[in-house]
């Protein structure tokens, strides 16, 4: 049962728990907020965002991310930190919180700070606790460097706002996609919970903005503009609630700003049996319903054991993981909905090709694509073709034709974009545009890096599969979904 | 061939710009080097010149007013390269600049420009890398206190990254490479100053153990990795091991 025993940690002790504890939250950034420094106070914020250090696992490490507390009142199966496991436990108090993060700060470790907790005692006693260590870090350590905090669902609306204007990002994880996944790995919490507060920041970043002259919604990149279709465009109107005489009065100062770098969420992949359509729709309603500035994906790292959860020594689901990411870049910057990259019949990403591959592959009657005359969002959809390149074809066709060597001169890499594309009418080799020789070559030319990506301790294996002339499959469990697949 | 020859320093620099360009011996006949001169040449005639700031301040307005205030950045940032050839490159793109103007910068498919457009660029990267991973210690009583071994000569672009932030610390950012120290005190500028031997080893001397909170540091790197993830050559793919020698958590 729960193991509450109490032992007197050192600061370093309490560090390494609590680190530890925080580690698989892969909210890692520090990008979204520019704020200039001032003298007597320390720090400041690059929206670009700026990286530390890369762990032994090659993320990287931009700030102190740590649990206030790994002590917690729920069981969520998943989660290392439940109730039912004998753990050692740790919590610290809001001045510790304080110190490592300022002195941290000064030795250029961090950009700042990501607070997380368990759950103690209750939500709102917890989200108290880490409201306070934020208002002590900004005016009693006049810190002004970057903070990133999870709200914690069924805490009190207000004390979840006064946070909102200390932080630069708030988030609360969905962790699961579907109703169901929740309610069996999370008793205790439901979407309804989870999204509560979503909804709220939303609303208060909306009024914010308003508040300065500016649209709602979150500026996103420039590119969407040229994108027509993009999902941020179907996205719903944002109804804003009346803000309340007490919400007003709780603002800081005129110059205070409300979670100025948007709030995030993150979903765990395959812990449950959800797909990568259900999580990627998931994803393209909460960028339109709450107009989050990121969702992040976690692959599933089986810690407990229990029925309801993968087995222990199930390998974390790494290119599955990756797939996410890329599929999510594609919503964001080019332009794609989450429809026209699954769809439940095919809901799984393929394993060996990148989404925009796949996708092209089963649209080939668009291509191939004259790089003089297409379009913006139609070059966008060339495999190989980014978001970059497109933007110099575009510029450089101003001043002339573009022949592949002028392609290579401006920098656009050809080694899948030229199965796609002509110049001047003419492809670069005399090649069938056909569904199966496309799918070789590109898979081909992919497999490395795709079975690295799930297999970072053993990528070695690889020359074994190259002499056997296999295509190396990345999980067992993913070469059965290929094979029921398109190869 | 005459060629005109100075120190590694930007004043310098100007000046022997400003000198060989009024020595009107026409850009053909001429090239300019930096001191000390690794392989002499046996038909040219070398001039070197001492650093003069009017010269170089009437060299650096001009290229403001006639070319522009982001071409005198860019000459800058090159300036402050490792290579040996950045000033006859620097010359030879002036040359350009003046005759061209503002539209220069563009002018990318351009040898001469896009030579020092990637000098500069590799000056630029180089100093974000270290506005990553500096790290500060502490030495009593309140000082903090960063080594650094850049390639190029950073500290002039790295040092005001730091004054936004830490602008009312005590702080020095040694470049041991150069024996040249950003020296920042508590609410003021900082400045550039030079550093003996002796100076170096007193700073590296009082720092050794006397930092609380690199020990925590390393504890928390050591617990952030996730075991299950491992994958040393993505993280060096991300951190090349030499930008390591300096960065507390690896030491
Ligand atoms: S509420 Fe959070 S900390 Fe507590 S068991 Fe669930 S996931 Fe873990």
């Amino acid at each position: 049962m729960a193991a509450s025993v109490h032992v007197c940690n050192t600061l370093e002790e309490k560090l390494t728990i609590l680190a530890d504890a925080a580690k698989y939250d892969v909210a890692c950034t520090s990008s979204g907020s520019d704020r200039r420094g001032k003298k007597g106070s320390l720090g400041n914020a690059f929206s670009a965002g700026i990286c530390h250090s890369f762990a032994s696992d090659g993320r990287c490490i931009s700030i102190l991310k740590i649990l206030l507390s790994n002590e917690c009142i729920y069981d969520c199966k998943y989660c290392l930190n439940r109730r039912s496991n004998d753990h050692p436990r740790a919590t610290f108090t809001p001045e510790e919180v304080c110190t490592l993060t300022v002195e941290f700060y000064k030795r250029n470790y961090i950009e700042g700070l990501f607070l997380s907790s368990g759950i103690v005692k209750n939500p709102a006693y917890t989200m108290e606790q880490m409201y306070r260590a934020l208002y002590l870090l900004r005016t009693q350590y006049h810190f002004r460097g970057y903070i990133h905090v999870k709200t914690i669902p069924g805490a009190d609306p207000e004390i979840i706002e006064r946070t909102g204007y200390l932080a630069d990002r708030m988030s609360t994880n969905v962790e699961l996609p579907t109703r169901e996944g929740l309610e069996t790995l999370a008793p205790g919490k439901t979407h309804q919970k989870i999204l509560a507060p979503l909804r709220q920041i939303q609303s208060g970043i909306g009024q914010h903005r308003l508040s300065q002259g500016k649209s709602p919604r979150l500026e996103r990149h420039q590119i969407n503009a040229h994108l027509p279709g993009n999902i941020f465009e179907r996205a719903q109107a944002l109804e804003l609630e009346e803000k309340s005489a007490r919400a007003m009065a709780i603002m800081p100062s005129s110059e205070a700003s409300f979670v100025p770098a948007g709030q995030s969420t993150q979903m765990i992949v395959g812990a449950t049996r959800e797909n990568d359509y259900q999580l990627l729709m998931t994803s393209q309603a909460l960028y339109q319903r709450f107009d989050l500035k990121r969702v992040f994906y976690s692959a599933y790292v089986p810690l407990n054991e229990d029925a309801l959860l993968p087995e222990k020594d199930t390998p974390v689901p790494l290119l599955r993981e990756h797939r996410l990411y890329q599929a999510d870049w594609l919503l964001r910057y080019y332009g794609f909905s989450a429809e026209e990259l699954l769809s439940p019949e095919k809901p799984n990403f393929n394993v060996l090709l990148d989404p925009k591959c796949d996708w092209a592959l089963r649209h080939l009657e668009i291509f191939p694509v004259e790089v003089n005359k297409a379009s913006y969002d139609l070059l966008l959809k060339v495999p190989g073709i980014g978001v970059k390149s497109a933007m110099r074809i575009v510029k450089a066709r101003r001043s002339g034709t573009l022949d592949f060597d002028g392609l290579k001169r401006i920098g656009v890499v050809l080694k899948r974009a030229k199965y796609f594309i002509t110049c001047k009418g003419k492809m670069m080799y005399h090649i069938p545009i056909e569904e199966d020789f496309l799918t070789r070559q590109l898979t081909g030319e992919d497999a490395r890096t795709t079975w690295e990506m799930g297999h970072p301790q053993t990528y070695r294996q690889l020359s074994l599969f190259d002499d056997m002339q296999l295509v190396a499959p990345p999980t067992v469990e993913d070469t059965k979904k290929t094979l029921q697949g398109q190869l | 061939m005459v060629i005109f020859t100075c120190a590694d320093d930007f004043e310098a620099m100007l000046t022997c710009i400003y000198d060989a360009w009024a020595a009107r011996l026409g850009h053909h006949n001429i090239r300019l080097a930096l001191e000390p001169v690794e392989e002499m040449e046996l038909f040219a005639s070398y001039r070197s010149i001492p650093a003069d700031p009017a010269k170089a301040e009437k060299v650096a307005a001009s290229i403001k007013k006639k070319i522009s205030p982001a071409a005198f950045r860019m000459v800058y940032g090159a300036a402050l390269h490792e290579s040996r050839e950045k000033l006859d490159a620097i010359y030879r793109f002036l040359v350009y600049g003046f005759h061209f103007g503002a539209k220069v910068l563009d002018m990318l498919g351009e040898p001469v420009v896009s030579k020092v457009f990637s000098l500069q660029r590799k000056v630029q990267n180089e100093t974000h890398f270290f506005r990553e991973f500096t790290r500060f210690s502490l030495v009593p009583p309140q000082i903090y206190f960063a080594q650094i071994e850049p390639k190029c000569q950073v500290l002039p672009l790295l040092a005001p990254h730091f004054v936004d932030r830490m602008p009312s610390e005590y702080w020095i950012i040694a470049d041991k490479r150069r024996r040249v120290a950003a020296v920042h005190p508590k609410d003021e500028e900082f400045y550039l100053t030079s550093l003996t031997d002796e100076e170096l080893t007193q700073m590296e001397a009082a720092r050794e153990g006397a930092d609380p909170f690199v020990s925590l540091w390393k504890s928390f790197f050591a617990a952030i990795g996730i075991e299950q993830r491992r994958n040393a050559r993505c993280q060096r793919n991300m951190l090349p091991l030499w930008y390591r020698k300096h960065m507390t958590e690896f030491q």
